[in-house]
């Protein structure tokens, strides 16, 4: 069976889904569970009154079926109590949409468990506790491979940007240096990446402004592993450490600057 | 009808073509191998048709194999040349961006002994000659590398790649199907070993290849039985599919200059037009050394099956190379290989033009798909 034979079910939901968008409020609770990277990611808002939902929305990014189960569940669990809501099961939503494709059922089958993140966080927050956050680790692991290709597309320090014409740039969050290295950058190529462990640019505010607006492909919440090639650099072995996740990236140059060390060097001379 | 803007998947046989075949199926039904008036008729068809393809690539009729199509003739190829010429060395390379069947024919030549390298590609999808002389060893019999690339359109320095395999005495295979039609093709000139072509991608029937093997190139049958094509091929010939793709051959050489200005215009307009009228949308593939009738996109924000979903209902048919849509649920490896992060290759569409394409597609292509991409974007928890 083909991965779009959809019923007709599923692409009138398509077509026409059901409560999109999303909430706000103090009595609003989100839910979000997949990831961009395997091509799903969803979103479901509820307002609970009186451990009912009285709205429901949703928003997502994804194939045609992920957008019908996200329409489906809203539907589903539009004015039922919490605990009938959180009966509701991945299977309950495939046969009410009449079927999925088997090779969807796994991957872009996450409504249910989209609302039922909503209804815990909601519950979480009712009995005062944070939502569950994940932490971001910082720490500075060694690359492997940074020495093995140091110069050979590794980069510690910059002296010409001209080295960087229609190459797929690399910059590893090194600070502010590293982001005004990044902007600068797409002025020779048209692919920079800047890879930060952080979940937001952390820069000044005209400088983060102006980052946004570049032409810059921000990785938050990532690190660089490894440093792969043959001769020269080729890929890199990326973790994104929201999702815990590890993937290879092609690229041709990656840039680490060094942090300067002038102030101390000075106080020993 | 919908409007078909995925000609590099299939394409619809050219009505000359099949007007041509259909005296084959019926009045001259022979079999070149028998020796009656009928079995004459058919050897002199075949060897006609055989000049006539030839000639279309600038070869010699007696290096031209006729086979079932264009994955045949890659298997021929490359797996028929690696057996042969094991002595010589086991080690193979293919680019990162080859056809699928030519990854999945050097999984199967690993799995036998042989050792298989990837080089990879520049953010635009040319191999980098530097990585593939990196790549080369003393045990290196052949490179593999596709003409142009059957996704992202992205057309290969072919005479760069055939020098330094002619240097160090490795023989050159190409996958020219994408190309086909598009581009002159001439082995002469571009010094190619072994060269791939399909019938369909030239508007000739489907079930019909060619694989090109130049002199001198020594090849193992992968198809075993009564000695047709030299014994390369076993199999009574497909006299039909043949005639038909000679055909198809004869209309393109008269109308392939105007027929790729044409497209290009399309194309260019595409090019041109779509990141004007869409925000954040990014051109994938070389911006000049791309084929006449690619233009593919990725959009940020959305996913490329719930586009090709909003497209069929306005009528276009498209393609992706987002996971959703494929079998094996992984974007597509052409994508990956460009540099793009899996969350912006499931983003992308590809449009390919052909033949029976006309200006009013691609006005209506334009008028629908800023609201197709709007609508889901506004749906996308990707895009602010």
């Amino acid at each position: 069976m083909k991965s779009t034979h959809y019923s007709d079910k599923v692409l009138d939901h398509f077509r026409h889904p059901r409560n999109t968008g999303t909430l706000k409020g103090e009595d609003v609770a989100r839910g979000r569970v997949g990831n961009p990277v395997c091509g799903d990611l969803m979103e479901i808002y509820i307002k609970v009154r009186d451990d009912r939902i009285e709205d429901i929305k949703f928003k997502t990014f994804g194939c045609g079926s992920a957008v019908a189960t996200a329409s489906m569940v809203t539907e589903l669990a539009k004015g039922k109590s919490l605990t009938e809501a959180s009966r509701i099961t991945r299977q309950d939503v495939a046969n009410e949409l009449d079927g999925l494709p088997p090779v969807k059922m796994h991957c872009s089958n996450l409504a249910a468990d989209a609302l039922h993140d909503a209804i815990n966080n909601h519950l979480n927050k009712e009995k005062q506790k944070p939502q569950s956050v994940k932490e971001v680790r910082c720490q500075k692991r060694a690359i492997i491979g940074e020495k093995e290709f140091l110069n050979k597309g590794v980069y510690h320090k910059i002296d010409d940007l001209l080295v960087f014409k229609d190459k797929r740039v690399l910059v590893l969050d090194r600070g502010e240096t590293s982001l005004e290295m990044a902007l600068k950058l797409t002025k020779q190529t048209g692919r920079v990446v800047f890879v930060t462990s952080s979940k937001d640019i952390a820069a000044s505010v005209t400088l983060r402004a102006k980052a946004r607006q570049s032409d810059v492909k921000f990785l938050y919440q990532s690190e660089v592993l490894e440093i792969r090639g043959t001769d020269e650099v080729e890929r890199v072995l990326i973790h994104d450490l929201d999702e815990d996740e590890e993937y290879e990236l092609f690229v041709d140059s990656v840039i680490i600057l060094q942090k300067e060390r002038h102030s101390s060097e000075k106080k020993i001379s | 009808m919908s409007i078909y803007f995925d000609y590099q998947s299939s394409k619809p046989v050219d009505a000359r073509v099949i007007e041509a075949m259909i005296p084959y199926y019926r009045k001259e039904f022979g079999n070149p191998s028998s020796l009656h008036i009928e079995g004459d008729e058919a050897g002199r068809i075949v060897e006609e048709c055989r000049e006539s393809i030839a000639d279309f690539i600038k070869a010699e009729p007696d290096e031209i194999v006729f086979t079932s199509g264009a994955t045949e003739s890659n298997n021929l190829a490359v797996i028929g040349f690696s057996l042969r010429n094991r002595a010589q060395g086991n080690h193979i390379i293919i680019s990162e961006i080859e056809h699928i069947s030519i990854h999945n024919i050097a999984k199967y030549l690993a799995k036998n002994g042989f050792e298989v390298s990837k080089v990879p590609v520049d953010q635009y999808g040319r191999v980098d000659i530097q990585k593939l002389l990196g790549r080369i060893t003393e045990r290196t019999i052949l490179v593999s590398v596709g003409y142009a690339n059957n996704e992202i359109g992205t057309i290969q320095p072919a005479l760069e790649i055939s020098e330094l395999c002619r240097e160090k005495k490795i023989a050159f295979h190409s996958d020219a199907v994408a190309a086909e039609g598009l581009l002159p093709l001439d082995v002469g000139r571009d010094r190619i070993d072994l060269l791939t072509l399909s019938s369909n991608d030239i508007y000739g029937p489907k079930g019909l290849g060619v694989l090109y093997v130049r002199k001198g190139i020594r090849l193992n049958p992968l198809i075993i039985g009564g000695g047709q094509e030299k014994g390369l091929r076993s199999g009574s010939e497909n006299i039909p599919g043949i005639v038909g793709m000679k055909r198809a051959v004869e209309i393109m050489e008269k109308e392939m200059e105007e027929e790729v200005e044409r497209l290009g215009k399309y194309r260019d307009r595409l090019i041109r037009t779509i990141p004007k009228i869409i925000p954040r949308c990014h051109l994938n593939g070389h911006p000049t050394q791309r084929l006449a009738n690619n233009a593919h996109f990725r959009f940020e924000g959305i996913e490329g099956e719930s586009l090709l979903l909003s497209l069929k209902d306005k009528g276009i048919s498209v393609s992706t190379g987002s996971a959703c849509s494929s079998m094996t649920l992984k974007p597509s490896h052409t994508l990956i290989s460009l540099g793009l992060l899996h969350e912006e290759a499931h983003g992308s569409l590809e449009f390919t033009l052909g033949r029976f394409n006309k200006e009013e597609d691609v006005d209506r292509l334009l008028q629908v798909l800023p609201g197709v991409v709007e609508r889901l974007r506004e749906m996308s928890p990707l895009y602010e």
